[in-house]
């Protein structure tokens, strides 16, 4: 018999997405077996996590809570006309990894998905829209994902936003650079080739 | 391309099967019930990852088992290699030289087989989702990327349907006929351009076989597209005019719950001359008619990919009168196309084995090598 307070541990690491029974076991076990520091700072992340991060009101990126709005938000050398909009967190810091985009952030929080019941009033838009009323933004990027879901949630921005007189814009959809072409799979291959371009 | 050996176990009645075929013709033989059929089914899963017939995976397993395995080591520009498709507990999983396959693309490469039973040959009078797969099959084979295409396709027409049902306010609804307009307009430039390849080659080869003066044809061309000529049209001409189609027929899908237009309710037309072979052909015409299509399309697929799909009947011959029967055996002799058939009556393929013809006898899930 495993005592109560392993048990838990166990269960409540079996929660965590991609782990199972045995992961989270041998989890609990490193943690067990680590000096007692380990655990207490891993505890005091988890709360300040919860305690300190919240979503920025304005763009619903990641936040810190004692501040008022996210770091890119609140960073003055972003051009205030250019407005990406991402389906998740993770899309956004892909983005950010390049280093090229200098525009504002909004994230959606999810793509209309009427498979899972997923409809507009579940995502960001309606914030988007507030947003989007009295600003600067001449243009708003629409960085969802090139699936069907991800287009469909594209357009449906798309016609609420043209109205408003914003320029809309898709990112392109192709081959990868750097990418050979014998690596690309067929559906991407097949779409590069119908909306090539001159040069 | 070519099939050197194939391994089954617990594969429908198959408990553990070895093949090794011939480089042209292998004939398996058995009474019907035996698992004849099972073996062609094997090699079809693990040419398309799909069944041929089941409608589940978990049908596909041996009765009383969870684990089920169909390789083959095939000969591919000149490299061995094996592919192998595993069901375990209802997963499917696909794996190259051992190695599980990344996408389905890398698993597809190269190996394409064209499978005819004797389902087919009721497609002429059957019905036009029958009609829809049996196309649909072809343009696969042909156009790998359809297999994507048509997923997408299914999940964009399954998320429009559902808002219809649901009630769903119109400017959700409309996002959605976009996304179904796009990639529906994808569906009929493949199925287009496939049957437009596939033309000629039916004509000529239901001349050879179907006794009739009236030249066959094959015609498609979607209901209620309005405004454009479905034969010329661009891709986005054709997204244009299924977006509009979708909007016209809006508030009668709304009012039914389900998408009305598109490629999913469109019809392929069989014509002998100008009469619908659906309405007027006689039950030997319209297997003329399949074999014929069936033939353009193997032809096909040698002129564009510059190899021969393996092939694979499924006791068609005891369906075909003796003419017609004569007519595919010799083709398929003549063809140089590597051949795995099954029959209940050795005699009626003869005319198909050669000298490296190898036999098979099928009983109750066995199968062991005769002569001839």
């Amino acid at each position: 018999m495993t005592p109560d307070a392993l048990n838990r541990l166990v269960a409540q690491l079996a929660k965590l997405p991609g782990i199972g029974e045995k992961t989270a076991q041998r989890l609990a076990f490193h943690v067990l077996r680590a000096p007692a520091e380990y655990a207490r700072g891993l505890s005091a992340a988890l709360l300040d996590v919860v305690d300190h991060v919240s979503l920025c009101p304005k763009c619903f990126s990641l936040c810190d809570k004692a501040h008022p709005q996210c770091g890119f938000c609140s960073d003055t050398r972003r051009d205030d006309k250019l407005l990406c909009v991402v389906e998740g967190i993770a899309d956004e810091l892909a983005l950010e990894r390049t280093r090229e985009f200098k525009g504002r952030y909004h994230v959606l929080h999810g793509v209309l998905s009427p498979l899972e019941g997923v409809g507009p009033d579940q995502l960001r838009i309606r914030e988007l829209l507030t947003r989007l009323q009295d600003t600067d933004v001449e243009e708003v990027i629409l960085a969802t994902n090139p699936d069907v879901e991800g287009e469909a949630t594209a357009l449906y921005l798309t016609r609420l936003l043209k109205p408003m007189g914003i320029k809309v814009t898709r990112l392109a959809q192709g081959i990868p650079m750097g990418g050979d072409l014998e690596f690309a799979d067929q559906a991407t291959l097949a779409r590069a080739l119908s909306a090539r371009r001159d040069i | 391309m070519k099939l050197l050996s194939l391994s089954y176990e617990n594969f429908r009645n198959l408990a553990q099967v070895t093949l090794e075929p011939s480089a042209h013709t292998t004939v398996a033989v058995g009474e019907n019930g035996q698992g004849k059929t099972n073996l062609l089914e094997g090699v079809y899963f693990l040419a398309t990852l799909k069944a041929l017939r089941a409608s589940k995976l978990l049908e596909l397993v041996r009765f009383g088992q969870t684990f089920s395995r169909v390789s083959g080591r095939f000969s591919l520009g000149g490299a061995e290699r094996e592919i192998a498709v595993e069901i375990r507990n209802g997963v499917r999983t696909a794996f190259v030289d051992g190695k599980r396959a990344q996408s389905l693309e890398s698993y597809f490469g190269g190996v394409s087989v064209v499978a005819f039973t004797p389902d087919d040959l009721s497609v002429v009078k059957g019905s036009p989702e029958g009609r829809r797969t049996f196309l649909d099959r072809a343009v696969f084979n042909r156009f790998p990327a359809f297999l994507d295409e048509s997923r997408e396709y299914q999940r964009a027409l399954k998320s429009r349907n559902r808002l219809l049902k649901d009630r769903a306010p119109f400017a959700h609804l409309s996002a959605w006929d976009a996304t179904v307009a796009k990639v529906g307009a994808r569906l009929w430039v493949r199925r287009r351009a496939l049957l437009g390849e596939l033309a000629t080659g039916v004509v000529e080869a239901f001349s050879r076989i179907g006794r009739t003066e009236a030249p066959a044809q094959l015609l498609y061309a979607p209901e209620r597209l309005a405004g454009v000529d479905f034969a010329t049209a661009s891709e986005e001409q054709l997204m244009h005019a299924l977006a509009a189609g979708l909007d016209a027929r809006l508030q009668r899908d709304w009012e039914r719950g389900f998408t009305s237009v598109g490629p999913h309710v469109d019809d392929v037309e069989l014509k002998l001359g100008e009469h619908s072979a659906r309405a007027y052909a006689s039950q030997g015409q319209s297997r003329a008619l399949v074999l014929a299509w069936k033939v353009a399309e193997i032809e096909n697929l040698q002129r564009t990919s510059g190899f021969l799909p393996l092939l694979l009947l499924d006791d068609v011959s005891s369906e075909l009168d003796p003419e017609r029967n004569a007519f595919l055996m010799q083709y398929l002799a003549n063809s140089g196309a590597q051949v795995l058939l099954t029959t209940t009556d050795a005699q009626l393929v003869r005319s198909a084995a050669g000298a490296d013809t190898r036999w098979y006898k099928v009983k109750t899930g066995l199968v062991e090598a005769v002569d001839g």
